[in-house]
């Protein structure tokens, strides 16, 4: 845990600003992975590098590799008495010295050859990345870990170019950390213990400082009820009426005896917030869809915790919600005493309390028909809870999916490769037709300085076959195939440094569960400094 | 070296890398990957500044930093563990502050490119007017946590960091920090104040005694203690006079000082009765007697994420001033203490602090975690945004090199409008402040007229300084008559005249 000591650095202190994004939950997650680096190149180190220096639990590197001199050359972790040594151990002994909290280990061995001689090896890791890998053996791996359910981070710098793929089968995101959310305060559906408290309140015989310090939820509560009593029971619904509504909050500011309005700010917070607290509760259409999902319906007794929670929280739904989540349970800070305000955030806390309760008897139910022990701790129902209303779920298409042509997203490809505006899923092409290049002829195009012109016509012949194999017309100019030529297949460091932040950060949203992660394709055009994403 | 970039990079930026002085400002997360980049890019030429040393929370990201490195300079440490990498790199560290007169125009203009890898606007501002006066390409750049960003600077093509206006580190009004505070943070910043008015550098702006000035109190109200005031040149008792020294009298003795700041003080407040109005008056607190029960629920069960009951906070807040003073007695006569949200004991002594004053004004607590993220101003860092970024400002640098930005001319405007310049310029500073020196010929254009005028400045040397008359600062040279207006229809002369005006 994220508070306990090693070597006489305080981890807390070590991770503080990192903490701060991912909390101590989402470190602990980070310090029980375990890491796979196919292949120790520039890319592959600096994304064990960022995995490394926050603290993930351990890496193991596969490279059956020897190192040579460009490795030296773009490579931070390979120095010059490395030359002639194995690679991965190279790697994993420096990467090492980074962080004394991480374990390393290595693996002296081809991934074509551990995969037919000992593949449940890639079985055991809680993430596996992959980097500058040919196709064939690329394919192989990731229809193995398909199949297990190990996610898969493709990676590979190349020139210019920077690509990163995602493979993960179902990824459901609990903490998504949206950037704006709404607070969920139940204004429009208040609840009991709300209501009960705002009763208890009379803003009219209370004396000056009171009035000025009643939270101005409890204000704006008062007033929508005095509006409603006006108007068949319903709130203010459009705009016209919003602005009527703050007019009769304005109307209730306290005047001194000269008739001016005393400066009361909790009124004029309520009157600000009359337009995001009147938006109507309800359960959020990316929700409602995963409660209808195949997995959320038809529980089994493997089901995933998330589907669990998520079938729980449907039925509260369904029952005692009476169509509204889980009350979240915070409320923002806000002019007020001390006195009133926890009370009345006392009276958010105690509901939501009441709503995990439900919620928890409503899982203790299915895991029972589902046939398994109580697996889910109450700190992840609480959590589920929270979030409730910001689950997300990612489901990415298999690597054999996206190189079938007759599943291959023709479609967009060819949208976006005929586009005027030079889209840089060019380069996904150009990178397939590398591969190709690659397996028949045993080397990169322009790999050695002599044949870089020799090499451009073989590539055309190579990207237009891929091309025709998807159907698509040879539209791609030569200028590019020039471009990919002159690469050589060699990595540059500052890209390998961009991806490598990148693809790390994807790494840590896998592991820790937090975050929305890519779906599924990454490009990285470094001359024109431009990205997209893509899904393939 | 960097033997995989041959044939990559076109051979004219290829040239460039190899025969380039860059200048890094800061070694900090950006800079240490910045770096790590320049040299595996090839860039053989570079120099690096850092005026910090190393600390435990920056090992989660500055790679080139281990844990025996933690007290060391930066940029020595970084330059060490860079060229373990690349040793035909020439780096050359600067343990110092780019703010020193050192590392003016002269010192600038070695550069090709210089790049930014800072964490504060005063730096950032001051390396761009560098880059600006110099004539030498910045590339500037930031994050914060996810967040980044990298921009290129040139004068004369690109808009400059000043450009637009940053908004500024929020301050608050002396005295709701010291009268009437409403949230954590002025409870926050008040015990941040205390700190250094107890072991640091006194600050009359930084006073945390009540404050008898508060524009609320005008008039009638409050009369009486100001009267109470006079009479005694007291507060609460106690005679006014320097808080630190006061405080080394008693010997920072735990009860008295907390009896001063949550008892006398408080109940001195109480009687500034106009204050309280219309606020929820405080409630003071007395040492001998302290609530022992935790406001709210509680959260966590780490110390640092679990609220403090008030007594906790005394305990702890007479613990810290003891070792504080322990801290401070060491560095001798007129020793001081700078308050660093990193040290452990200065934060503890401002959680606490901050959280017995906000009991008594009825503000909800925070936890240590949360205040030391209020306190320090702590922006959230990651190696991966770093990675990111510092990837970004070589490859901005390719483009730079290769001369694709041409320089045109600029216009520089210093305004006279009420307001415009405000928070741009501090009226303190003095023209060398801007690199305006002798010889410096400054355009000025009255935008409500149609008038302009070139004014060269003449530093005046010793000998003549006589001639000036008492209290005035400078002197117009040349004809008088020359500045008046000329008419519109004329052309702008442009000869050895001081002035132009049409």
């Amino acid at each position: 845990m994220a508070n306990s000591q090693k070597g006489g650095i305080d981890k807390s202190v070590k991770y503080d600003r990192q903490l701060r994004l991912w909390g101590d939950h989402g470190q602990a997650a980070l310090e029980l992975a375990r890491v796979c680096l196919i292949n120790a190149t520039a890319i592959g180190t600096e994304i064990l590098k960022n995995l490394i220096l926050p603290g993930t639990g351990s890496y193991t590197i596969v490279d059956g590799h020897k190192v040579q001199g460009e490795d030296i050359g773009n490579n931070f972790f390979l120095t010059k008495d490395a030359l002639g040594k194995s690679r991965a151990k190279v790697a994993a002994e420096l990467l090492a010295e980074l962080n004394e909290d991480v374990s390393g280990d290595f693996m002296e061995e081809c991934p074509e050859t551990l995969l037919q001689t000992n593949p449940s090896f890639f079985n055991t890791f809680t993430i596996v990345i992959a980097t500058n890998m040919c196709e064939r053996t690329l394919l192989q791996l990731a229809s193995y870990l398909w199949e297990k359910g190990v996610p898969l981070l493709v990676c590979r710098s190349y020139g210019f170019i920077g690509y990163m793929r995602l493979v993960v089968g179902e990824h459901p995101v609990v903490e998504s950390h949206p950037d704006s959310a709404h607070e969920d305060l139940r204004l429009d559906r208040p609840f009991t213990g709300l209501v009960e408290l705002c009763d208890r309140i009379n803003l009219d015989n209370m004396n000056k400082k009171e009035h000025s310090h009643i939270p101005w939820l409890i204000v704006l509560y008062k007033y929508i009820e005095e509006w409603k009593r006006t108007h068949n029971g319903e709130a203010p619904k459009n705009y016209r009426e919003k602005n009527q509504l703050k007019d009769l909050i304005r109307e209730g500011i306290r005047k001194t005896k000269e008739g001016v309005p005393e400066e009361e700010e909790n009124f004029m917070e309520a009157i600000k917030s009359v337009n995001t607290a009147l938006v109507p509760t309800q359960v959020p259409s990316t929700v409602r869809k995963l409660f209808e999902d195949e997995e959320c319906l038809n529980l089994h007794q493997e089901s995933k915790p998330f589907w669990i929670l998520l079938k729980a929280v449907k039925m509260f739904v369904e029952n005692e919600g009476q169509g509204l989540l889980p009350l979240r349970g915070t409320i923002p800070d806000m002019t007020a005493d001390s006195k009133r305000y926890i009370e009345l955030q006392q009276s958010y806390i105690e509901q939501a309390a009441d709503d995990i309760a439900v919620v928890t008897e409503k899982l203790q139910d299915i895991l029972q028909s589902i046939g398994r022990g109580c697996s889910i701790s109450e700190q992840e129902i609480k959590t589920f809870c929270k979030n409730a209303g910001f689950l997300r779920l990612i489901r990415c298409r298999s690597l054999a999916e996206e190189f079938e042509p007759r599943t291959a997203k023709i479609q967009e490809i060819a949208a976006h490769i005929e586009d005027e505006e030079h889209s840089d899923v060019i380069f996904y092409i150009l990178l397939r037709a590398v591969d190709r290049f690659y397996e028949e002829y045993n080397h990169y195009p322009g790999w050695y300085d002599d044949q870089v012109e020799a090499d451009v016509p073989k590539l055309k012949t190579c990207m237009n076959k891929l091309l025709h194999d998807m159907g698509l017309p040879p539209t791609i100019k030569d200028d590019y195939v020039h471009e990919i030529c002159r690469y050589g297949a060699s990595e540059i460091h500052t890209v390998a440094s961009y991806i490598g932040g990148a693809a790390a950060q994807e790494a840590i949203k896998i592991i820790s569960g937090q975050f929305v992660p890519i779906n599924n394709t990454f490009i990285y055009n470094a001359m024109k400094q431009t990205s997209i994403t893509v899904e393939l | 070296m960097a033997a995989s970039m041959s044939g990559v990079l076109e051979l004219k930026c290829e040239e460039k890398v190899n025969s380039s002085k860059i200048l890094v400002v800061g070694a900090g997360g950006i800079g240490c990957e910045l770096l790590k980049n320049l040299v595996l890019t090839g860039f053989k030429d570079i120099e690096v500044i850092d005026l910090d040393t190393i600390d435990v929370s920056n090992l989660n990201r500055q790679f080139l930093f281990r844990k025996e490195h933690v007290g060391m300079s930066k940029a020595k440490v970084a330059k060490e563990s860079a060229l373990q990498f690349n040793p035909d790199a020439n780096i050359i560290s600067y343990h110092d502050s780019i703010f020193s007169s050192e590392y003016g125009m002269d010192f600038f203009k070695k550069f090709a490119v210089v790049m930014n890898a800072l964490d504060n606007t005063a730096a950032r501002n001051h390396v761009n007017r560098m880059c600006l006066a110099a004539d030498i390409p910045l590339i500037e750049s930031g994050s914060a946590g996810y967040l980044g960003q990298v921009t290129v600077i040139k004068k004369g093509l690109t808009e400059c960091y000043e450009c637009q206006l940053k908004p500024p580190q929020k301050s608050y009004p002396g005295c709701t920090i010291r009268n009437t505070p409403s949230e954590p943070i002025h409870c926050i910043v008040w015990a941040k104040h205390l700190f250094n008015q107890l072991y640091g550098q006194e600050d009359p702006d930084q006073d945390v005694s009540p404050d008898t000035e508060d524009p609320e109190l005008a008039g009638e109200a409050g009369k009486s203690a100001l009267e109470q005031e006079s009479k005694e040149n007291s507060v609460g008792g106690i005679e006014r006079k320097s808080t630190k020294s006061w405080a080394m009298q008693i010997g920072y003795d735990p009860h008295k000082i907390f009896n001063k700041l949550f008892r006398d003080d408080i109940k001195y407040l109480l009687s500034m009765d106009k204050l309280w109005e219309k606020r929820r008056p405080p409630i003071s607190l007395d040492w001998e007697n302290l609530p022992d029960t935790v406001e709210g629920s509680s959260v966590g069960v780490i110390h640092d994420q679990r609220l403090w009951s008030i007594k906790e906070c005394a305990t702890i807040f007479g613990k810290c001033l003891g070792d504080l003073k322990g801290q401070l007695s060491q560095q001798g006569d007129g020793g001081m203490l700078v308050w660093d949200k990193d040290d452990d004991i200065a934060m503890d002594f401002v959680t606490s602090a901050a959280n017995i004053r906000a009991h008594i004004f009825g503000i909800p607590s925070k936890t240590r975690f949360d205040i030391k993220s209020m306190a320090g101003n702590i922006i959230p860092a990651i190696a991966t945004t770093n990675a990111i970024i510092a990837g970004l400002i070589v490859m901005e640098s390719f483009k730079v090199l290769k001369g694709q930005i041409e320089t045109v001319k600029v216009y520089h405007i210093i305004s006279s409008e009420e307001g415009e310049t405000e928070g741009q310029l501090q009226c303190r500073q003095i023209l060398s402040d801007f690199n305006i020196a002798n010889g410096t010929r400054l355009k000025c254009d009255d935008f409500l007229q149609n008038y302009n005028l070139i004014i060269t400045i003449a530093t005046q040397v010793t000998f003549i300084v006589d001639k000036l008359e008492e209290d005035k600062e400078f002197d117009v040279i040349g004809d008088l008559a020359d500045l008046q207006p000329v008419e519109e229809s004329e052309k702008p002369s442009n000869d050895e005249a001081e002035q132009i005006g049409w």
